[in-house]
């Protein structure tokens, strides 16, 4: 439902809807000297006259945005230069003010709800909602820019390397300051905020230069990624419940970065993952120093991680060489049923049904911390005068792992086997005719992706205390699909933001706990539909899905030949 | 009991809830034959059916008091078409909003949207039945109205007693796999479903409304899932908004073991899947397995024959 307006109206109006935009804005800026709300229980405080509270202050930065991109343009073409085009003014200002009337609606609803009514909201938000439903009306009347060429702009290295630096600091405080919210409408109001930020940075061409600065210094950019999640710890002044969602975060998108190989880059749709990290688990629990394991050998944990590994990707074997040989769709539920055999498998082995190896339902109770190199996990320690528990010791090791999965993944991504495996995806015959040995290749991916969950869930019994069957069902393994395929199959990305997502908004909204399946079964019904290569696109697999689409094609083997320009050194003309 | 006549209960045991596998199966099996399309959303239709038919029986106003000649054969019949309109309903707009849209995307896409629409399905009832003013709360299990003359009432034939919800699912199936046959073999819209099934192109091309071909393949299936629904509801007695999952993984592995695309697999891999569920669980002894020996079965058909044991259409297409 895209409304279409005329491009005559469009040249006829441009300048009264430039006006009325930035009129909107200023009012939306104005608004928040004023309160928005009746009492101060409401999001955070909104009840003063010309003291606007942090959110406030957040808020006006949109509509700041919203008339600096209307008004620049102003000074003409000439002065502009070449800024006139290399950037979509007047798209961004769009985005900006349609994001800033929603974080505007959210504020408001957020305290109509919370005060018992509408009669709660004061003028400033009412204000503020006025302005951003004036800015929304002018600006689809402002010309279409053309798509943003930012990243086509030639700048220093150290110019890309500050951008970087400045979007990973933007990273950890935004992530430090998300997590420190309390309050659900809080943290909806901020999300709403942020979720605006990155879609007018988006529009603007920033990220597009990003892209391009981030593959130049692909170095740095992992590098700094890596020391930001690492400083992570350090913002939490030794809060261990943000540090406990945290390294769950860390364990999901270890085992969902696992699933990424097997359905992103090879095509398998494995619908038991969940029974590979639940082996790994059991594996652990049992070779572990717990008092209630039933075997009474206990292994260092190195030792422990490689068996449990091994163990698992025996069982990727065992499912998967029978069924890998057949229709793919076989293999969905060939591993969903296998899922539930697991669960029914560790539920018996209790002694009555079958030998005692897992104590049936009752689980292994009493795991102790992780002990690596005489290392204690569930020791406390200070570090620079912060306190750093348990769990941050438990999200540091998961960053290792982490860290070793997408080492893993992105050379395999671009090695003989990756492209066999991206091969068989996109057309298994065509592979097998080119001379793919597409068995071996799914056969291996299959075990592969089974062996990480295997060493995830090692962790993951040390981390939970106590493992039990109920916790590997069918459930987490869609939760596990839907972090792939929101975020993006095939991407590290795109499922590591994925992940955190999913783990992250259940935390934080505890209201919607009820809810949150079903959202999720809405979630992957309206991401297939709409968006079906995810938040961050892998440029193949987004072909994939938009196949009829020729300029999108175009672009896409534009891109593929630049980024891997390095790898055909132009000697005489054989380029291909 | 001597052991013939453990023999032969537990082969009427297996026999009824090997019709309930297949009149399930038979939803997986049609929509699969059509569209290639593994409907893992189906073992929800079915459980709908159950709810469908429980809620007809509430707008009823609970009759409990009927005599039995006039519960089966009124009250019954009206409540399986409860259950039946209720579960095409449903079908069709998954059909319509859930798939259709994703019908020439890469294979993926529409097994992630059906994990997507089961899930929903199933949490949708579980969150709102129980927002209908009278209704009961669906988080936990309902007890299914008893049925006189049914719920609980058993004939002896020799030395072997058999539930009447058994003769009753049996005798469903009976009547479902003739009203199939002709259905598939005579009417236009079966033949429609036969030619679409061989070529997709070729029967576009000769006038067949293959978008309608699809929709009825759908209601079909969904409506001898309702019945299925019915026949679970009876005989367990009670129904949960769950109980899709995993008689819906049981009818695929149904489905598969008498070859998917062909009906009468379905309807024969069923009745071998619920017989060898019963007769394991007595010779082999251990009923917390039961579950595992329908999936191991279902692992020992793809290796050794996975065009099921009457043949599939389609078996490898990649």
């Amino acid at each position: 439902m895209r409304v279409v307006i005329p491009n005559e109206l469009k040249i006829r109006y441009r300048y009264p809807a430039r006006a009325l935009g930035i009129a909107g804005a200023v009012l939306m800026v104005v608004s928040i000297l004023l309160p928005w709300a009746y009492a101060p229980t409401a999001l955070d405080d909104m009840t003063y006259y010309g003291a606007p509270s942090p959110l406030q202050l957040f808020f006006a930065i949109l509509p700041v945005l919203v008339i600096l991109l209307l008004a620049i343009p102003l000074v003409g073409k000439a002065r502009l230069g070449k800024a006139a085009k290399i950037v979509a003014w007047n798209t961004s200002a769009k985005t900006a003010s349609i994001m800033s009337l929603i974080v505007a609606a959210v504020a408001v609803t957020a305290i109509a709800i919370d005060l018992g009514g509408l009669i709660n909201v004061e003028l400033g938000g009412w204000l503020a909602l006025l302005g951003g439903v004036i800015a929304v009306a002018a600006t689809p009347f402002l010309p279409d820019s053309p798509e943003p060429t930012l990243y086509r702009v030639k700048s220093p290295k150290w110019l890309q390397i500050l951008g970087i630096v400045i979007l990973m600091a933007l990273l950890l405080f935004g992530a430090a300051y998300i997590l420190g919210f309390e309050d659900a409408d809080d943290f909806l109001m901020f999300a709403a905020f942020v979720v605006g930020v990155v879609m007018v940075l988006r529009q603007f061409g920033v990220f597009g230069w990003l892209g391009i600065a981030a593959a130049a210094n692909n170095r740095v950019l992992v590098l700094s990624a890596f020391v930001v999640a690492f400083a992570f710890p350090f913002t939490q002044n030794g809060s261990d419940a943000n540090m406990s969602v945290a390294s769950q975060v860390l364990i999901f998108a270890a085992t969902a970065l696992g699933l990424n190989i097997v359905v992103g880059l090879v095509g398998l749709l494995d619908l038991g993952y969940i029974a590979f990290l639940g082996a790994g688990a059991f594996t652990a629990a049992i070779l572990s120093e717990s008092a209630f394991s039933t075997i009474k050998w206990s292994p260092p944990f190195i030792v422990t991680v490689l068996i449990a590994g091994t163990v698992s990707s025996l069982l990727g074997l065992l499912i998967g060489a029978p069924t890998l040989r057949v229709s793919g769709d076989y293999l969905a539920i060939v591993t969903l049923a296998f899922g539930e055999i697991f669960r029914i498998t560790m539920n018996n082995l209790d002694g009555n049904d079958g030998p005692n190896l897992t104590n049936g339902s009752n689980g292994i109770p009493g795991i102790p911390d992780l002990n690596l190199f005489g290392f204690d996990f569930g020791k406390a320690h200070v570090i620079l005068g912060i306190d750093i528990g348990r769990f941050a010791n438990y999200y540091w090791l998961m960053l290792v792992v982490i860290a070793l999965i997408i080492v893993v993944f992105t050379n395999l991504n671009h090695s003989r086997i990756g492209r066999g495996w991206v091969a068989i995806r996109e057309d298994e015959l065509a592979a097998e005719a080119m001379g793919v040995n597409t068995f071996t290749l799914k056969l291996l991916a299959f075990a592969g992706g089974a062996f990480l969950a295997g060493v995830a869930g090692s962790v993951k019994a040390h981390y939970d205390v106590s493992v039990t069957p109920d916790q590997y069902v069918f459930l987490e393994s869609a939760f596990l699909l839907a972090a792939v395929v929101l975020g993006g199959m095939g991407t590290v990305m795109g499922v590591l933001i994925g992940a955190t997502i999913l783990k992250l908004l259940p935390e934080k909204l505890r209201f919607f706990a009820d809810y949150r399946l079903l959202l999720f079964g809405l979630l992957m019904v309206v991401m297939m539909r709409f968006r079906p290569e995810g938040i961050v696109p892998d440029e193949r697999r987004q072909l994939e899905f938009h196949d009829a689409d020729e300029e999108l094609a175009e672009e896409v083997e534009e891109d593929l030949t630049s980024h891997h320009a390095h790898l055909n050194p132009e000697v005489g003309g054989f380029v291909l | 009991m001597d052991l013939v006549n453990l023999f032969f209960q537990q082969l009427i045991n297996g026999l009824s809830l090997g019709s309930l596998y297949a009149l399930i199966a038979v939803g997986y099996t049609v929509v699969y034959g059509i569209v290639q399309l593994i409907n893992f959303a189906h073992g929800e239709i079915f459980m709908i059916g159950a709810f469908g038919a429980y809620a007809t029986w509430m707008v009823l106003g609970q009759p409990s008091d009927w005599s039995a000649p006039l519960s089966i054969l009124v009250l019954l019949p009206v409540m399986i078409i409860g259950g039946i309109v209720a579960s095409v309903a449903v079908a069709l707009l998954t059909e319509r909003w859930a798939y259709r849209p994703l019908r020439n995307a890469p294979r993926l896409a529409p097994l992630i949207t059906a994990i997507g629409v089961s899930v929903f399905l199933q949490e949708f009832v579980r969150l709102f039945y129980g927002y209908i003013p009278g209704f009961p709360d669906a988080k936990s299990a309902i007890a299914f109205p008893s049925v006189p003359g049914i719920s609980g009432a058993t004939i002896q034939v020799g030395g072997v007693l058999i539930q009447m919800s058994a003769v009753f699912t049996l005798a469903a199936l009976v009547v479902c796999w003739v009203f199939l046959w002709y259905y598939v073999n005579r009417t236009k819209t079966g033949r429609a479903m036969i030619a679409t099934s061989q070529d997709p192109d070729t029967a576009r091309l000769m006038g067949i409304n293959v978008d309608k071909v699809i929709m009825a393949a759908f209601a079909v299936g969904a409506g001898l899932a309702a019945i299925a629904g019915v026949a679970h509801g009876l005989r367990y007695g009670n129904i949960d908004f769950k109980m899709g999952f995993l008689a819906g993984l049981k009818a695929f592995t149904a489905a598969v073991l008498g070859g998917i695309g062909n009906i009468n697999g379905a309807v024969v891999g069923g009745l071998v899947l619920g017989v060898v569920e019963s007769l394991a669980a007595t010779y082999l002894g251990a009923s917390a397995w039961k579950d595992v020996w329908a999936f191991v079965l279902l692992i020992l058909v793809l290796v050794f024959r996975p065009q099921g044991l009457l043949g599939a259409k389609v078996v490898d297409r990649a």
